[in-house]
């Protein structure tokens, strides 16, 4: 059981792995980039202690004011002491903290510290003023200014030293960020390029199953449609046959006594039967032409006149008694379609006006341009489409409710061959008065 | 260094601390106040509320505490009305501190440090010194040098 639980989730987290490693780099050299331009950033800020060339000077000006103020002729002991106490905070200044641990490391504290205690050791509060005094105070003074010029310069060259490394180490610290963010970068697209790899492969997988799922519809609706195919064509092909029968076995049975007005009847309800038949066919074949993307329509100009015509024509044939009224509007009444396969769709639309009409009453054929379309419009007296009818009037196979004879075949098979010409067809109809089918076609 | 010449040195200190007479002037007020110019005595100073401030400081090792008047009280007090206070040390080095961060922050001009009164000898008699360890943005050269050691004047303006 466990065995099968784990093979069972072993997959989901198989196809995270090779993300794991890529992730690793990119969030390893972010932090990695990170912590080191924050270390600079750090590093950068300016601390008062760097300026150590200016408290040296601030120390060495201090000395020599002092100096001046003990030489002077009237000399001001308030200002002397004062003079005093600013050399002496000077020198604590550099004595003290992280200024005492840089002049220790340029090997300068000793002096400062010694220069200190000298200094202390004339201190005007303690040993008052005088002449003696003072000039002990100038000869020590004045003798300190190559002492700081020593310190200054050498606190010039150690901070230029330490100002080329620390250029050097950021200089370093950058070339380690950039590698960094291109490290983080390459990853980020290995990452990007992993998950759309990833994607892609669900994406077929996905496109795959769909494309099984569709293949498995179609043959389920190919089935479907031989088994309706086989019984509503074997019926409608039985119907025609067994007209032919009878009529046959009638002028057999009547032996000898067949008039002559006999078999001009029987070979009418024959030749009707063999239409029937032959017309059956040609819609099973091109339905069958159709549906195996064999059927290409042969494009020329067509005279809708002359089409609709020859239609009329051949119907009023095979129904002399019937009333067709034919109209043309003014104008070319040019279409682009084939010559067959308009013919076929007119042919099947006169039939059914014929068919779902009473013998007495007219059906009327207009040829008309509507915009950019050529339309014949077939208007049949009978008694209108159910309105439960008209959605599926073009599904293949569909037979009305009450009218039930055809195959329905006929209108799927004009609308698909109507369709396959750049055009369509439209109808509309009024229960109890008649319906109207107009073919349109593109104008030439 | 060796340890016994920083004792030596630190006792030096303590005996030489010059001491300073109640009477002194330690740090003039003037510009736009109250008055036309004030003087304060390190008592006067002393007199005003103390407030106590731990901070590092860029010129000394590890935190100190310093003790002082807060420098809004002072200006407050003496109705000071500007947008910057040009603060003067005993070596003339001079300069503008806007007003604003006297109200942003607890400044203080501090008297003493870690117990011991300021001198002249070292940054005194008056620092002033910024909560730095509060406000990482003090934490900058450009605060650095509105630390004014050896205080005598502040004009308002």
């Amino acid at each position: 059981m466990t065995d099968v639980i784990l093979t069972r989730q072993s997959p989901g987290w198989a196809q995270y792995a090779p993300f794991l490693p890529v992730l690793v780099v990119f969030l390893g050299s972010l932090a990695f980039a990170l912590a080191k331009s924050s270390a600079l950033e750090r590093d950068m800020r300016i601390a008062a202690t760097q300026n150590m060339l200016w408290v040296v000077s601030q120390t060495q000006m201090e000395a020599h004011a002092l100096a001046l103020a003990v030489a002077q002729q009237d000399r001001d002991e308030s200002h002397i002491e004062q003079r005093f106490d600013l050399t002496i905070s000077r020198l604590d200044l550099l004595g003290r903290g992280p200024q005492a641990r840089y002049l220790e490391q340029i090997g300068h504290l000793q002096t400062v510290n010694d220069i200190t205690a000298a200094l202390l050791e004339l201190d005007p509060q303690i040993h008052g003023h005088g002449d003696q005094q003072h000039q002990a105070l100038f000869d020590l003074t004045a003798g300190l200014h190559p002492q700081i010029n020593r310190i200054a310069n050498d606190v010039m060259i150690e901070d230029w030293n330490k100002a080329a490394a620390r250029l050097d180490a950021y200089r370093s610290t950058q070339r380690l960020v950039i590698f960094a963010v291109m490290a983080a970068f390459l990853a980020a697209l290995a990452i990007s390029w992993l998950l759309l790899r990833k994607q892609n492969q669900l994406h077929f997988a996905d496109v795959q199953n769909l494309r099984a799922a569709k293949l498995l519809e179609q043959e389920r609706d190919v089935a479907l449609m031989y088994r309706d195919f086989a019984a509503i064509v074997s019926h409608q092909l039985r119907t025609p046959l067994s007209l032919i029968d009878s009529a046959l076995h009638r002028l057999e049975r009547k032996g000898d006594s067949v008039t002559a007005e006999d078999v001009v009847e029987r070979r009418a309800v024959v030749s009707d039967a063999i239409g029937r038949l032959t017309r059956l066919s040609d819609t099973v074949l091109l339905l069958a032409r159709l549906d195996n993307e064999q059927l290409q329509a042969d494009f020329a100009v067509l005279d809708m006149r002359h089409v609709v015509q020859s239609a009329v024509a051949e119907a009023q044939s095979r129904h002399p008694d019937r009333n067709l009224l034919v109209s043309c509007a003014d104008g070319s009444l040019r279409a682009k379609g084939d010559f067959h396969l308009v013919g076929h769709i007119i042919d099947n639309l006169l039939s059914n006006a014929l068919k779902f009409s009473d013998a007495d009453r007219p059906v009327e054929l207009r040829v008309f341009q509507q915009g950019n379309s050529v339309a014949c419009a077939i208007t049949d007296q009978g008694d209108g489409i159910d309105a439960r009818d008209q959605p599926h009037l073009f599904d293949r196979y569909f037979r009305g409710k009450t009218h039930k004879e055809g195959a329905g075949l006929g209108l799927a098979l004009a609308q698909a061959l109507a369709e396959l010409q750049g055009g369509q067809i439209s109808f509309e109809t009024w229960p109890g008065k008649g319906s109207v089918f107009t073919l349109w076609l593109p104008v030439a | 260094m060796n340890m016994p010449g920083k004792l030596t040195l630190c006792l030096a200190f303590l005996l030489t601390a010059p001491s300073l007479a109640a009477s002194d002037t330690v740090l003039t007020l003037s510009g736009a106040i109250s008055d036309e110019e004030i003087k304060f005595t390190r008592d006067d100073l002393l007199g005003m509320s103390q407030q106590q401030l731990v901070t590092a400081t860029t010129v000394t090792d590890g935190r100190s505490t310093f003790e002082g008047f807060l420098v809004r009280d002072l200006l407050e007090a003496h109705e000071a009305d500007g947008e910057v206070v040009i603060a003067r040390a005993l070596n003339d080095y001079q300069i503008e501190i806007p007003i604003s961060d006297f109200e942003r922050f607890d400044v203080i001009g501090a008297l003493s440090m870690d117990g011991v009164p300021l001198s002249p000898r070292d940054k005194g008699p008056i620092w002033i010194v910024y909560p730095r360890d509060d406000h990482p943005e003090l934490q900058d050269i450009r605060y650095d040098t509105r630390w004014v050691w050896q205080l005598v004047s502040l004009h308002v303006q």
